[in-house]
């Protein structure tokens, strides 16, 4: 399992070189650079922004940068944003609470809604319920999260009842402990529907499709045979075993946190990662783009690591070792 | 592995999940809390500053919003909207405008004299002000200021100063007001005569100096030496400063910075110790705190000052209309403030170079057209500017006639050429250049269709309208417009480096309210001379006229010289159309209603004198 990990861990070396790499040749790419908003201004002397372009490197072309950069970040350092004057990874870190939080209560809220929803669907297969989960869940997987975040917008603007926008109200400071708990709460309401229904409704429609597919297993005529009850039946050996396959989506869900929140967090202005890397990638702020980017594909490698060992640790069929 | 062991986890992942969240609840509220100081409060000074306007009541707060998030609250190195506005909050400086005259007023400095010769000014500066977190305000602030931006770069073992390539000595801190506060390439001198006296001397007679110089915000020599003396300036006052310590933020101005939350809002609180009091002599200000919230796209923020969630706002002219339907149900008011400070343009290039493959930037027969004025003068005859303001403004923009915007009142020449919508004006001039129209079609005296591409910024819906309606225009004279939409950094890419365009058009933004702010547009060897930048030597005779006729601008201090020189400025720009001028946006303001001593001005806008409002509290 070890030597597993491990293996898996080292493709991460090649996977990250080239894609900073295809990054860096991207951004040299696109038009302009971090400096050219401000060659805009009126009001900047020509001095300052030569002296910039030199202080930052961006006279130089972009396999000396890259080089350059890729020794610090050999030596740790993820270099400074252009844009804020600080340090990346304390940039990415004043943010990546607000994005888990938001992540993992769309995760949460999602799969505690899509297994029941899902389970119930199979056992009343072809009843009125199933034909209107259906519906509902095609319609929540053809609506775009944006989409849906706009409408939701609409919503608390029209109503009141939510608030627009951010992560923590005006007084938040000024609560107390259990106050400040429900203020979050109460924020995260909207990004985590607009972010949530869309998985809702493919992760129950994966729960559905394996418990019945597991409903015509050999040992579930066993079960009923041996006289146990439709009940234990059901939700003992059935669920058990249809569960396996939602282990291994749990690492794709993993993988695809960070890139799913970001439109999300952009039309409500929902203060996290995903706003600062869009940001970023307006303003070019090189070295932001390219520690998000590094981050989005260390989760996506760790989402799948995941899923693969979670896999093999519940489900004894299989073995992540070669065979002798 | 023990799979008992992992089932038994696994029937409760809600549980674990519950846990979890309640963790990451717990990681956000509790940063780890360091109590701000309590700032030491010292009596009103002996110098404050008596403000004209009518008494009213302490208290209540100002909610507010901002377009941009900050980048720093450094203001040697800020670049944003949103740092300016905070930092402008939190900062002072020695001297300000008048928001009503545009006159240099005292500030900081209660007075100031000027040297018979006009190069020595000395500035008194207020007593007994402090800082917000009581440490006293002396000479020795503004002379550690100035100290920043020139600081050289040296040698660890020698200490000679280190010079770049070019001979010009290198700098520790690059600054905009390292190069900025230059006079045409010279640092002026300072020094402390006593606590309360700095004399500073230009290397040459520099009219703008009160106003530049003067404007500088003032650093915290207690504050910020230390990393001034360790070569860490530029990363002082971070936003990382504004999360964790804000109290380390100290200011002459106001308020000082209470709470940062990136990208939500931003909470200010009053300067115990601010220099500024009512007519009864008690400190202002009235509110105890600003509350600005962060919202980047600017109709969400009408929709919250529409629905009476916010107390001030600028609203764009495309939004007015619906924001003032709700006027009186939600209590405000909506106020048309005239024409902006911007202006929209459209230029062509007449840059005669090549490009590093020899390839002339502009094809020479066009080059040829776009040199003659009266080309240029021609395409202004054929702009409907009155169309544009209707159609694409709906009534929401003045004509602009020059390059001074009308709301500078003081500087504007209402005696130049202007371009009255006459099509029969432009065939006229093209026909005098030798063109000729066949079937409605424009051909130059070479037998060649004149037709040309003109660029602008896609992002920018009300400039693309306008393109639109030039082209229509253009059509009209016979003469074919291709338009380009493009994103705003290939057009900047393509007017300040590769120069392969034929026309673009753009808009500028306020700048400071001096002429000779215009120096690197206006001058030939300008950055920003649009139509042809950075030129050795001016290629026209008219360039180099205007050329002498700036550095006039900024040699001499009598105001009435200053304008003479000025206004033959506007005459030449108008003559020659290198720049031709469109339209400029109206300005709308509004404010609820229960805010008292609100008095709007042009230059300032309503919040210039925010130290004096005052919200009225209807039980």
């Amino acid at each position: 399992m070890i030597a597993f990990i491990f293996r898996r861990l080292l493709t991460l070396i090649p996977l990250l070189l080239a894609i900073t790499m295809l990054v860096f040749i991207l951004m040299s790419l696109a038009p302009g650079d971090f400096l050219t908003p401000v060659k805009a201004q009126r009001d900047v002397p020509a001095e300052l922004i030569q002296a910039i372009e030199t202080e930052f490197g961006l006279d130089r072309p972009w396999y000396v940068q890259y080089y350059k950069w890729l020794g610090n970040v050999l030596q740790g350092n993820l270099g400074h944003s252009w844009a804020y004057k600080l340090p990346v990874s304390d940039l990415i870190g004043q943010r990546l609470w607000a994005t888990f939080l938001l992540s993992l209560s769309a995760f949460v809220f999602s799969w505690i809604i899509a297994i029941p929803l899902g389970v119930l669907a199979a056992v009343y297969k072809d009843s009125i319920f199933d034909r209107v989960s259906a519906g509902l869940a095609y319609t929540a997987l053809s609506i775009p999260e944006f989409f849906l975040a706009l409408l939701l917008v609409f919503f608390a603007a029209q109503t009141g009842l939510f608030p627009l926008g951010g992560a923590t109200s005006i007084d938040y400071d000024y609560l107390s402990f259990g106050g400040q708990v429900l203020d979050r709460a109460h924020h995260l309401i909207l990004p985590t529907l607009a972010l949530g229904i869309g998985s809702i409704a493919s992760i129950m429609r994966i729960m559905r499709a394996n418990f019945l597919d597991t409903i015509r297993a050999g040992f579930v005529a066993t079960a009923r045979a041996k006289g146990l009850r439709e009940r234990v039946v059901m939700f003992k050996h059935v669920l058990r075993n249809a569960i396996n396959p939602l282990i291994s989506a749990f690492g794709f869900t993993f993988s695809g946190l960070l890139s799913g929140a970001l439109m999300v967090e952009i039309v409500l202005q929902y203060p996290g990662l995903g706003q600062l890397m869009y940001q970023s990638i307006l303003r070019e702020d090189q070295f932001v783009v390219l520690a998000s980017v590094m981050l989005g594909c260390i989760m996506l490698v760790v989402g799948n690591l995941l899923a693969d060992v979670l896999l093999a640790w519940s489900d004894p069929r299989i073995r992540l070792e070669n065979k002798k | 592995m023990d799979r008992r062991l992992f089932q038994r986890v696994r029937l409760r992942p809600p549980m674990i999940a519950l846990a979890i969240v309640v963790f990451f609840f717990v990681g956000c509220g509790q940063g780890e809390k360091v109590e701000r100081p309590e700032p030491v409060v010292h009596p009103i000074p002996q110098d404050a500053l008596v403000v004209d306007f009518p008494a009213g009541v302490f208290g209540g707060h100002i909610t507010e919003t901002v377009a941009g998030d900050i980048g720093t609250l450094n203001p040697l190195i800020n670049e944003s909207v949103g740092g300016s506005v905070v930092i402008g909050r939190i900062l002072d400086s020695l001297t300000t405008l008048d928001s009503e005259t545009g006159e240099v007023i005292p500030n900081l400095a209660k007075s100031w004299d000027i040297s018979e010769d006009n190069l020595e000014y000395t500035f008194h500066l207020r007593k007994g002000v402090h800082w917000s977190d009581g440490h006293p305000f002396t000479a020795e602030d503004v002379v550690f200021t100035w100290q920043t931006f020139f600081a050289k770069k040296r040698d660890p073992d020698t200490g000679a100063v280190l010079t770049g390539e070019d001979g010009r000595p290198l700098y520790r801190y690059n600054s905009r007001a390292t190069f900025g506060q230059q006079i045409n390439g010279q640092e002026p001198t300072f020094e402390k005569l006593d606590d309360y006296t700095v004399r500073f001397t230009t290397p040459e007679v520099y009219a703008p100096f009160l106003l530049f110089g003067g404007g500088v915000d003032i650093l915290p020599k207690h504050i910020l030496g230390e990393a001034y003396g360790d070569g860490t300036l530029l990363d002082q006052w971070s936003v990382e400063t504004a999360i964790n310590e804000p109290w380390k933020i100290v200011g002459l101005n106001m308020f000082v910075l209470e709470a940062y939350r990136a990208g939500e809002r931003m909470v200010f609180g009053r300067n115990p110790n601010y220099w500024k009091v009512n007519l009864e002599g008690q400190r202002l200000p009235y509110v105890d705190r600003i509350i600005t919230k962060i919202v980047q796209d600017a109709n969400s923020s009408n929709v919250a000052f529409a629905q009476g969630l916010t107390d001030f706002e600028s609203i764009g002219p495309d939004n007015v209309a619906w924001v003032r339907r709700g006027a009186e149900r939600f209590d405000y008011t909506v106020l048309d403030m005239g024409p902006s400070s911007t202006t929209n343009f459209v230029w062509f290039n007449l840059n005669p170079g090549e490009n590093s493959e020899g390839k002339p930037f502009v094809p020479p027969y066009k080059l040829e057209w776009f040199s003659d004025k009266r080309f240029r003068q021609a395409v202004s005859y054929g702009i409907n500017r009155e169309g544009i303001i209707r159609g694409v403004f709906f009534n929401r923009a003045d004509i602009l006639h020059g390059y001074v915007s009308p709301k500078r009142k003081f500087w504007y020449n209402d005696a130049i050429r202007k371009y009255s919508y006459a099509p029969e004006k432009s065939r006229a001039l093209f026909e005098e250049m030798g063109f000729e129209y066949r079937g409605g079609v424009l051909f130059d005296r070479e037998g060649r269709q004149v037709e040309f591409s003109l660029m602008t910024n896609s992002n920018n819906g009300l400039r693309v309208e306008m393109a639109t309606v030039f082209k229509e225009n253009m059509a009209t004279l016979g003469i074919e417009v291709e338009l380009q939409f493009l994103d705003f950094n290939t057009i900047v890419t393509k007017i300040s480096d590769s120069f392969d365009y034929e026309a673009c058009m753009l808009g500028l933004g306020g700048g400071a309210p001096d002429p000779y702010a215009g120096k690197d547009i206006l001058m030939s060897g300008g950055r920003m001379h649009f139509w042809h930048p950075q030129q050795t030597t001016p290629a026209t005779q008219w360039e180099a006229r205007i050329d002498q006729l700036m550095l006039e601008v900024g040699r001499h201090t009598d105001v009435e010289l200053r304008k003479k020189y000025f206004n033959e400025v506007q005459v030449i720009l108008a003559e020659q159309q290198p720049l031709i001028f469109l339209v400029s946006a109206k300005d709308f303001v509004g404010y609820q209603n229960r805010w008292q001593n609100i008095q709007p001005s042009a230059l300032g806008g309503l919040t210039w004198n925010l130290e004096s409002l005052w919200p009225e509290v209807n039980e």
